[in-house]
């Protein structure tokens, strides 16, 4: 639909925007890399099956509300699901959605 | 759609739900009304409700075919995401200078797809809604029955990466976007500002906002809520399904100490219903209600009350002194039980959940703005409260819902219908001559 | 006259073959919780005529409404079957989806699937979606047979009618004249105000009660647009909204205005009566007034004690008294009608608590007039003519009573409701005693302290200050009072088990008890069957939705003002009397209403006349039998007039030549859902 030069308008007034909005660009850089970092853990311990919150949060070294965040997060955009729950019935397990 | 000037009969200022009923009311009545929202949805606090008492509608279900109705209500312009500037008399009526905040999307464009909220990489925590329980995307529709269903970008968060510029199938992404002033001549104005909660780190005796385990009534709505954080039931500090859970009534009102001495009218019924829902939701778990006087008023209430009673939920009278946590995060509760002869008997009980029934605090001062005194509890004063509970002390200027004071979904319903009333009263009486207000519109019929 | 049903059988041609939208809601979890609505989504995908099938969240919201429009632009659809929570809540929402994609709104058909599948079969999910599924294709099969309708349009008189002339009805009344409607009022009694003209004064201001109302009344009274009638019932009403026409009767006043010697008058008549205005805390004359100032001011003769002896007339000036009055009734025509009935102090029983059985025990209505600068004992707080030293008021008298433990209503019901004022109400006069009477010892004997509102707070603090002594009991053991010996200095004794102090049963000795009790509705029977509107399982009038709709009735043209509704102080019956207002005038302020097609309808090719349809007719003025004349013949046959009918259908079944059907729910409609809701309909394979 749009032109090459369109594109490439764009790209320079995105180029411009993160110049100009340079300090928060950058925090928000720092964010998404302690993010993804955190969210590619928690998928890791979720490879080995499924896992309650706390258990999460041991596997990865991270306090469980954060853990709980960031599941809830995976499972509101469909990276994660219920899996039942744990022994205990304390606590559900979740699981990762793979890709058919 | 640039409507930088706007002229109608009434201005409606919050879009909660007494100020979509208002505007619906007087909609119907046939004068033109334009509604200012500062958030980026109609719906206001009833929205973001689990469902209400005493008849257990799913709020959702009831508070979206409202904000349906205001949206696409010929007589009713909606401004959302827009903040009032300044008032000025003119004549008969009002010069209202506005502003449209940015979303960083065209309006006119999005469909609302979510296809830029899918591709965004980062998620931030949604505090507006959700109280940093969980999060949204950089780039989001604000949540799924929002009115208007339309994108907005958190500026403060973005990488700028352009990928919601290649997702948006509409082209409708503008970063360049500024505040847009807009002028609203109107011959009325109708506060519908409504309240704001009792902060959740107000007490320090309850733990000042610092134990992860208890919460406000207003996050156990979400937690209730289906569409909520967890979609469950789960406490906070590390997502266990709770087995028992207090509830502190007065939390934030009849409180001298944080100055606040009213009672805040709702909370009795907001606790029984959480009480009956959980009692629903995890079947199991014990529920405990610490309270000092119930106050179940309403046409109904008492009766529901009793229901809850008999459901098993535990009711206490006793003033919660403290709460502490253990090691493991549960909150300790320590209630003082004091006759009127000073003797007192103090338990400590250890709860999974503790939820703060927290009180209604104003939802600003209007006074600055539109000239409009309020009482010594900052909610606006009403000259004639009796006689004429909508009308404030300025000519032309009305008030409906809690922003005249802590009430409840029905209660600001018909005070809705007051402020409509008595704002038609005073545009007929001559108020400036009454103009081109479309005399045959399409009525919106009431929803249940 | 009402215009004729535009034929819309003849707009839907052929060619117009229908193309089905079905969209099933999991309504947040309510119905998706139990309903597997995709399941249900996609086996109906496959039924003839359906040309999409979806399931949604909230099909209500905005996003879900859009759905469909954009099916109805785009995919052509022109019937639509939604299956979601109760029609009460959503059909107009989803008429008006229709309206606005441009198809007739009648082409939709909408089924329950919260209140009649996942509410009633939570327990068993499989069961309810299969049910799900039999009932959408039922609403699928009448979809199929659905044709355009429009709504029956009629002129509607700008003109309301509001039945109570106490502060809601006033102050409705006041706002439907102001917003440029005509207002006709009646009030029962011979003088405006209601209860509130009884009060001392009023909460949270702590104005006086009296000069309050008369600045109301003032303001009503200088309104053009209001007639009122005063000693006035309504006695008879014919038609629907927006055409009523109803009888009123208006018992003489007996007196013809103000003169210079009434007291004379007065004076002379030899009946005595106890005074209703000061709850029988004092006597009149059969020739009175109700109180200083009241409107209108003039005296008036009860006609229940009056015997007509003549010697006022003999008194007055000529023409002055007129004892042979008769009734008078008159008609009104109006578009809508205001409920402004209000309450009635609840009527303890002999001996409850006391009552009738010792003198010392009044109602907190009584001790109003009591403590009243024009009551009784010209406001001093003085009982049998001491002055009153201990009192106690107990609270939820008549209030929040629990089955097995308080005496029913001749309904057989208890009042289980909170009655919401009387709290404030009691907190309020414990401090109008302490102004009166600084050593009195007060005790307020309580369930719970609901000081609510705005400003009722400080009350409670205030009594609290003020030395006022707190007993709280539980509804299951109620306070007794009883004698006290002869000798003992305070006449009564209270037994409470104080719950305060853990217990412990406390009796309290005191010169008076007053009764804190509760509303009960006055009793309207008579207006309700006129109406017909319906009490709630509490005796007030119900409106339709108690959350969202609190002032209107089932009856569309019939509003709600004040206490009539249920128990409300003076700001909320305030707030309900103004919102009754704004339905008024949305509904009638453009002279015509809009009522719903479900009407009968007459096929003139296959009546024959035969007249059984008008003899089953429970409507008044819904069918009759007409004269036609063609070539020369003069047959009968049956006319519908859409605004009387009311589409029972009765009708439809008594027509031996089946010449009628009711409009949308037509005989063929039904015939199709039936055979739809038997047949089988192969599952979707694609359940998870």
């Amino acid at each position: 639909m749009t032109t090459n030069e369109e594109k490439k308008k764009r790209t320079e007034m995105l180029v411009e925007m993160r110049k100009e909005r340079r300090e928060t660009v950058q925090r928000a850089q720092e964010l998404l890399k302690a993010q993804q970092s955190a969210r590619k853990a928690l998928e890791r311990a979720l490879t080995g099956g499924p896992h309650s919150v706390p258990q999460l949060a041991q596997a990865v070294n991270m306090p469980a509300h954060e853990a709980l965040w960031h599941i809830a997060a995976m499972k509101k955009y469909g990276i994660v699901a219920e899996a039942g729950t744990d022994e205990s019935g304390d606590y559900y397990l979740y699981r990762l959605v793979k890709e058919a | 759609m640039s409507t930088n000037q706007i002229k109608v009969d009434a201005l409606v200022v919050g879009g909660g739900i007494s100020g979509m009923q208002t505007a619906l009311d007087l909609g119907d009545q046939g004068y033109k009304v334009a509604v200012v929202e500062r958030k980026s949805s109609i719906g206001g606090k009833m929205i973001d409700l689990s469902k209400v008492f005493p008849t257990l509608d799913c709020c959702s279900c009831i508070t979206t075919p409202k904000m349906s109705a205001t949206a696409h209500h010929d007589n009713i312009t909606l401004l959302t995401y827009s903040e009032i500037e300044s008032i000025n008399r003119d004549g008969n009526g009002f010069k209202v200078q506005a502003t449209k905040k940015p979303r960083y999307v065209r309006e006119d464009d999005c469909t609302g797809c979510r296809s830029c909220e899918l591709v965004c990489p980062l998620e931030v925590s949604e505090d507006e809604h959700e109280f940093g329980r969980t999060s949204h995307r950089v780039v989001y529709v604000p949540f799924s029955t929002a009115v208007p269903q339309k994108a907005l970008v958190d500026l403060d968060h973005c990488l700028f990466c352009g990928k919601c510029i290649q997702a948006c199938p509409s082209d409708a992404i503008d970063f360049t976007q500024q505040p847009e002033p807009v002028e609203i001549e109107t011959r009325s104005i109708v506060l519908a500002t409504g309240f704001e909660t009792t902060p959740i780190n107000a007490k320090k005796e309850y733990g000042a906002g610092k134990l992860r385990n208890v919460i406000s009534g207003m996050m156990m709505e979400r937690l209730l809520a289906p569409t909520g954080p967890y979609g469950r039931v789960l406490r906070p500090s590390d997502g266990k399904m709770p087995a028992s859970i207090a509830y502190v009534q007065c939390a934030g009102s009849r409180d001298q100490t944080l100055g606040v001495p009213y009672c805040s009218r709702v909370c009795c019924m907001y606790a029984i219903k959480q009480a009956m829902l959980l009692s629903g939701a995890l079947p199991l778990a014990e529920i405990t209600i610490y309270y000092m006087d119930i106050r179940t008023f309403g046409k109904g209430y008492e009766q529901f009350y009793q229901n809850a009673k008999a459901m098993g939920v535990e009711f206490l009278k006793g003033k919660v002194a403290r709460i502490t946590e253990d090691e493991n995060q549960n909150p300790i509760v320590r209630v003082e039980l004091i006759d009127e002869f000073g003797k007192t008997r103090v338990t400590e009980r250890q709860h999974d959940l503790v939820v703060l029934s927290v009180g209604l605090l104003p939802g600003g001062n209007p006074q600055p703005k539109f000239g409009v005194p309020v009482g010594e509890d900052g909610f606006v004063q009403v000259p004639d409260y009796n006689v004429f509970p909508a009308v404030t002390s300025q000519p032309g200027i009305f008030v409906t819902g809690a922003a005249a004071g802590p009430m409840d979904i029905v209660d600001s319903i018909m005070m809705a219908g007051a402020a409509a009333s008595s704002a038609a009263s005073y545009l007929e009486a001559g108020n400036g001559s009454r103009k081109e207000a479309q005399r045959q519109p399409e009525r919106s019929v009431e929803y249940a | 006259m009402p215009e004729e049903i535009v034929n819309t059988q003849a707009q839907n041609p052929k060619e117009d073959e229908p193309r089905i939208g079905v969209y099933v809601c999991n309504c947040g979890g309510n119905i998706g919780d139990v309903v597997k609505c995709e399941h249900v989504a996609r086996t109906l995908e496959r039924l003839p005529n359906v040309v999409v099938s979806r399931d949604n969240m909230f099909m209500c919201s905005d996003p879900g409404q859009k759905m469909i429009a954009d099916d109805i632009k785009e995919k052509g659809v022109n019937r639509v079957v939604i299956g979601a929570c109760s029609i009460f809540l959503h059909e107009q929402t989803f008429r008006r989806t229709l309206e606005r994609a441009g198809l007739n709104p009648y082409l939709y058909y909408h089924i329950g699937l919260r209140e009649q599948v996942s509410w009633v079969h939570h327990g068993t999910p499989k069961e309810a979606t299969e049910k799900s599924i039999r009932m959408m294709a039922a609403g699928i099969a009448k979809a199929r047979n659905m044709k355009p309708l429009e709504p029956v349009r009629l002129p509607a008189h700008r003109q309301a009618l509001v039945i109570g002339g106490g502060v809601a009805g006033l102050r409705s009344a006041l706002d439907l004249a102001r917003r440029g409607l005509k207002v006709t009022l009646v009030e029962k009694s011979h003088y405006l105000g209601g209860h509130m003209a009884q009060w001392e004064r009023v909460f949270p201001t702590n104005e006086e009660a009296r000069p309050l109302l008369k600045r109301l009344i003032d303001q009503v009274l200088a309104e053009p647009n209001i007639t009122i009638h005063t000693g006035a019932e309504v006695i008879g009403a014919k038609g629907y909204v927006g055409n009523y026409n109803v009888t009123i009767r208006q018992t003489p006043r007996g007196v013809r205005e103000t003169f210079p010697n009434e007291q004379e008058a007065i004076d002379v008549c030899p009946i005595k009566r106890r005074k209703r205005f000061d709850f029988g805390l004092s006597t009149s004359k059969a020739i009175y007034r109700t109180y200083t100032g009241c409107v209108p001011e003039s005296l008036v003769i009860d006609w229940e004690t009056c015997t007509k002896c003549g010697e006022c007339v003999k008194v007055a000036p000529e023409g002055m008294i007129n004892l042979d009055e008769e009734a008078q009734e008159f008609t009104v025509d109006v578009g809508a009608v205001v409920l402004a009935t209000g309450f009635q102090p609840y009527e303890p029983f002999y001996g409850e608590m006391g009552w009738k059985e010792f003198p010392e025990v009044i109602t907190l209505p009584q001790l109003h007039r009591l403590l009243d600068d024009e009551g009784p004992t010209q406001g001093k707080f003085w009982w049998n003519g001491h002055p009153v030293k201990n009192v106690a008021i107990i609270h939820c008298v008549g209030s929040r009573q629990v089955e097995g433990v308080h005496r029913a209503q001749p309904d057989g019901n208890v009042n289980n409701y909170c009655s919401r004022v009387c709290c404030t109400a009691s907190l309020s006069m414990a401090s109008l005693i302490r102004q009166k009477a600084p050593d009195a010892k007060i005790y307020e004997v309580f369930e719970d302290i609901r000081a609510y509102g705005r400003g009722h707070e400080d009350y409670y603090t205030r009594a609290s200050k003020n030395n006022v002594t707190f007993l709280r009991y539980f509804a299951e053991e109620i306070p007794e009072v009883r004698r006290a010996d002869e000798k003992a200095e305070h006449p009564l004794l209270v037994k409470v088990r104080d719950h305060l102090t853990w217990g412990e049963e406390i009796e309290i000795p005191v010169d008076l008890v007053v009764l804190s009790v509760g509303m009960m509705p006055n009793p309207v029977q008579d207006l309700m069957e006129i109406f017909k509107v319906t009490p709630g399982s509490d005796r007030f009038l119900l409106e339709v939705h108690p959350k969202l709709r609190p002032v209107e009735t089932a009856v569309n043209g019939v509003v709600l003002a004040g206490t009539a509704q249920g128990p409300m102080n003076i700001q909320e019956s305030c707030a309900a009397a103004s919102a009754a207002a704004s339905k008024v005038s949305a509904l009638i302020e453009q002279a015509k209403v809009e009522l719903e097609p479900y009407v009968a309808r007459v096929d003139p090719d296959k009546c024959q006349g035969s007249g059984e349809c008008v003899k089953v007719c429970p409507q008044e003025e819904a069918i009759e039998l007409k004269t036609f004349s063609e070539n020369g013949n003069t047959f009968q046959r049956a006319v519908v007039t859409p605004a009387n009918c009311n589409g029972c259908g009765v009708c439809v079944s008594a027509c031996p030549n089946r010449a009628i059907d009711v409009q949308g729910w037509r005989l063929d409609e039904y015939e199709a859902m039936v055979s739809a809701i038997a047949a089988d309909i192969p599952a979707w394979e694609g359940a998870a």
